[in-house]
């Protein structure tokens, strides 16, 4: 009982430090103001997040404001989100933050975030429940997976005629959970499932099961590296199912990687591609950041223009920027940033894909 | 337990399984040759092989011309073209192999610092190799050029026998060869022999034991080289981490074979890939590694040196 009751007031303690800790939401900032990005910068999920920093980064050199992107590495694991998390709001000068990428990552920063009152937008995080651990500071820029899973199985039921669906995910938390629902959807329409972790490299024994079930869609749910090793393994085996996946795959390299095998892949996403959205800012894009933008830039550059649009109304502090982004929208390249009292996007839709002429081409919002 | 399928794939299964194989065995030999000669296990091999084929794949764009977008190619320029990258790669790996050994382990060995630190000094070098292709390739998968059309040339026993994997088996056989040739022949392929079987009389002996240990950790980048090219001709992409799926199974693969024995690398990984291909049709791909562990675990019980025993000596011609 005894041990106990000291770990009890040891957590207790802890839990008090952190308060005391962190500054006020009124802290003054006595130099330049920072939005921070959150997300994975190094490690094996760095491209997402490095796709989503200069999404923040473009915004803010666009928008002419002296303004700096502090950039906060948690390699998209909560492990490392953890102990990193209450240094954030410790430099008064970060007034926003867009992020963090992932959900994992989220749920262990968002609480801290929460008692320092610093305004969030994640622009990929898409795990319902966020919400019950960042509360009024939490915000989100895309749908969650609870609308893709379905849009997915819609789409692919709208565009082929009588599918049977051969179901693969790659064992990693978002690719599950989405492949359920699609399998959820989809019902009957099922004709095998299969799990390929990720870093498999060879799919023989998959492509050898796709042909034996005799199916005419093959649904991956997992990340474009390996969907574009997949599909190009899957045509060299002579098979002509359409491939379908979710927006782990819509990135140009999907299509750069897999390049022939990719066409007429149908794809998914919550998320708008910078060049669909904007072919001429995506040029401008490539021409100030050096490289292409990849999947969530677009969301990432709107959650930042957001904050910057609160800033440039002369709101310099977190609770006035928290305050501007409840009570008003944004109208983004992705779609207007209008938040619910959960911090949720309302009113839009899951988009459709089709892989044509080696681009990935919108074909609009699957009903 | 989908045995119906691989009864009825069997022939083709069997096929994939020693391609993938082949890949594997080349990339343990290095694990191999170095646990013979130095009983460490070099985890930077892993990344000896990532750099091989980032090396075929600026052998192929930046020596041969070929772009990505390009119609494959025939005839004399595709020898060509398939010599040129692999061996570019092959001296990549075996010089890059060689620089490791000097920079992390020589001066280590030198002082006599304890097998545990070399370890460490192993997976430093490792995890600074990934980072750094990480940062030069911005975090991105390169895709390879497709040097020619994969197509299916012949069907032997219902076995659909496609053109690459089947050069690549071809190649790799060719190549073990001539390691296991150059172990059994050579004066210095015997002196690797004897310093794996007792360094310190070998060196009273009046064998040169830093070279020794260069020129097998010349080989073993030589192989992987090698793997690495086939690796990227039949798969057609690499990454930073390319290394560390395929490290884990060659190592994988060394250690059921027994480690330290040469011909036990090449039984290893023609068995791995089988055993992994098998059992992703049984279990789902999902199960694959669980299945090749425990298979390694089994083996292991009953025969602790692995399925050929542990030392190269051993690996008699």
């Amino acid at each position: 009982m005894k041990k106990v009751s000291s770990i009890v007031s040891a957590i207790a303690l802890a839990l008090g430090m952190t308060v005391a800790l962190t500054p006020t939401a009124n802290a003054a900032c006595a130099g330049k103001l920072k939005i921070a990005y959150q997300g994975p910068l190094t490690g094996p999920e760095a491209a997402l997040g490095l796709n989503e920093l200069r999404g923040v980064q473009f915004a803010v050199k666009k928008s002419g404001l002296d303004i700096e992107v502090k950039e906060i590495d948690d390699q998209g694991d909560p492990a490392v989100a953890g102990p990193i998390a209450p240094s954030v709001p410790q430099d008064e000068c970060v007034v926003a933050l867009v992020g963090p990428a992932y959900s994992g990552a989220s749920r262990v920063s968002l609480p801290v975030y929460l008692s320092a009152g610093l305004p969030i937008i994640t622009p990929s995080a898409t795990n319902p429940t966020l919400f019950d651990f960042g509360g009024k500071i939490f915000h989100r820029a895309v749908l969650t997976d609870d609308y893709q899973g379905p849009a997915l199985a819609r789409l692919i039921t709208s565009k082929v005629k009588n599918a049977k669906v051969f179901l693969i995910n790659d064992a990693s938390d978002y690719s599950v959970g989405l492949a359920k629902l699609v399998d959820f959807t989809l019902g009957s329409r099922i004709a095998g499932k299969e799990t390929t972790p990720q870093g498999t490299t060879d799919f023989t024994s998959t492509i050898a099961k796709i042909k034996k079930s005799k199916a005419n869609v093959v649904a991956y749910t997992g990340y474009f590296s390996q969907a574009a090793v997949l599909v190009k393994q899957l045509r060299d085996s002579g098979s002509k199912a359409v491939f379908a996946a979710g927006d782990g795959v819509l990135d140009a390299q999907f299509v750069k990687l897999a390049r022939k095998s990719a066409e007429g892949a149908l794809l998914t996403a919550p998320a708008v591609p910078l060049d669909a959205a904007s072919p001429k800012l995506a040029a401008e894009f490539k021409k100030t950041m050096g490289v292409e933008a990849g999947v969530y830039t677009t969301e990432s550059y709107d959650a930042a223009n957001f904050f910057i649009a609160a800033i440039k109304k002369g709101n310099k502090d977190r609770a006035s920027i928290l305050n501007y982004i409840k009570k008003n929208s944004h109208k983004g390249l992705s779609k207007t940033l209008k938040f619910d009292d959960k911090g949720e996007v309302a009113g839009v839709d899951v988009n459709g894909f089709v892989i044509k002429g080696g681009k990935i081409v919108l074909t609009g919002p699957i009903k | 337990m989908d045995f119906e399928l691989l009864f009825s794939e069997f022939p083709s299964l069997t096929f994939d399984g020693i391609a993938l194989g082949a890949i594997y065995a080349l990339i343990s030999l290095g694990y191999t040759l170095v646990y013979g000669v130095l009983r460490l296990i070099n985890f930077a091999h892993s990344e000896v092989f990532m750099i091989g084929t980032f090396a075929a794949l600026l052998a192929s764009s930046d020596i041969m011309g070929i772009n990505i977008e390009d119609e494959p190619i025939s005839g004399a320029k595709l020898i060509l073209t398939i010599i040129v990258c692999l061996v570019v790669a092959m001296l990549t790996s075996g010089i890059v192999a060689v620089l490791v050994e000097l920079v992390a382990y020589r001066r280590l060995r030198n002082r006599g610092a304890s097998k545990l630190a070399t370890l460490i000094s192993a997976i430093g070098v490792s995890i600074t190799l990934v980072e750094a292709f990480r940062i030069m390739t911005d975090s991105l998968p390169r895709e390879f050029p497709r040097f020619f059309e994969k197509s299916f040339i012949a069907d032997i026993f219902g076995a659909q026998i496609r053109n690459d994997k089947l050069l690549v088996i071809f190649a790799a056989g060719v190549m073990m060869f001539v390691l296991d040739q150059f172990i059994s022949k050579t004066r210095i392929g015997k002196g690797i022999r004897a310093v794996s079987q007792d360094e310190q009389t070998s060196v009273l002996m009046g064998i040169n034991i830093n070279k020794v240990v260069t020129v097998t950790f010349l080989m073993g980048g030589l192989m992987a080289g090698a793997a690495a090219f086939f690796y990227v001709l039949v798969y057609e992409n690499t990454s930073f981490r390319v290394g560390f799926f395929l490290g884990i199974s060659a190592f994988t693969a060394a250690v059921l074979g027994g480690i330290g024995n040469i011909r036990g690398a090449l039984v290893g990984g023609f068995a791995l890939g089988l055993l992994e291909v098998y059992g992703s049709v049984l279990l789902g791909t999902a199960w694959k590694h669980v299945i090749a562990f425990t298979i390694l675990v089994l083996v292991l019980l009953l025969k602790p040196t692995g399925l050929l025993g542990e030392s190269i000596q051993q690996a008699r011609v």
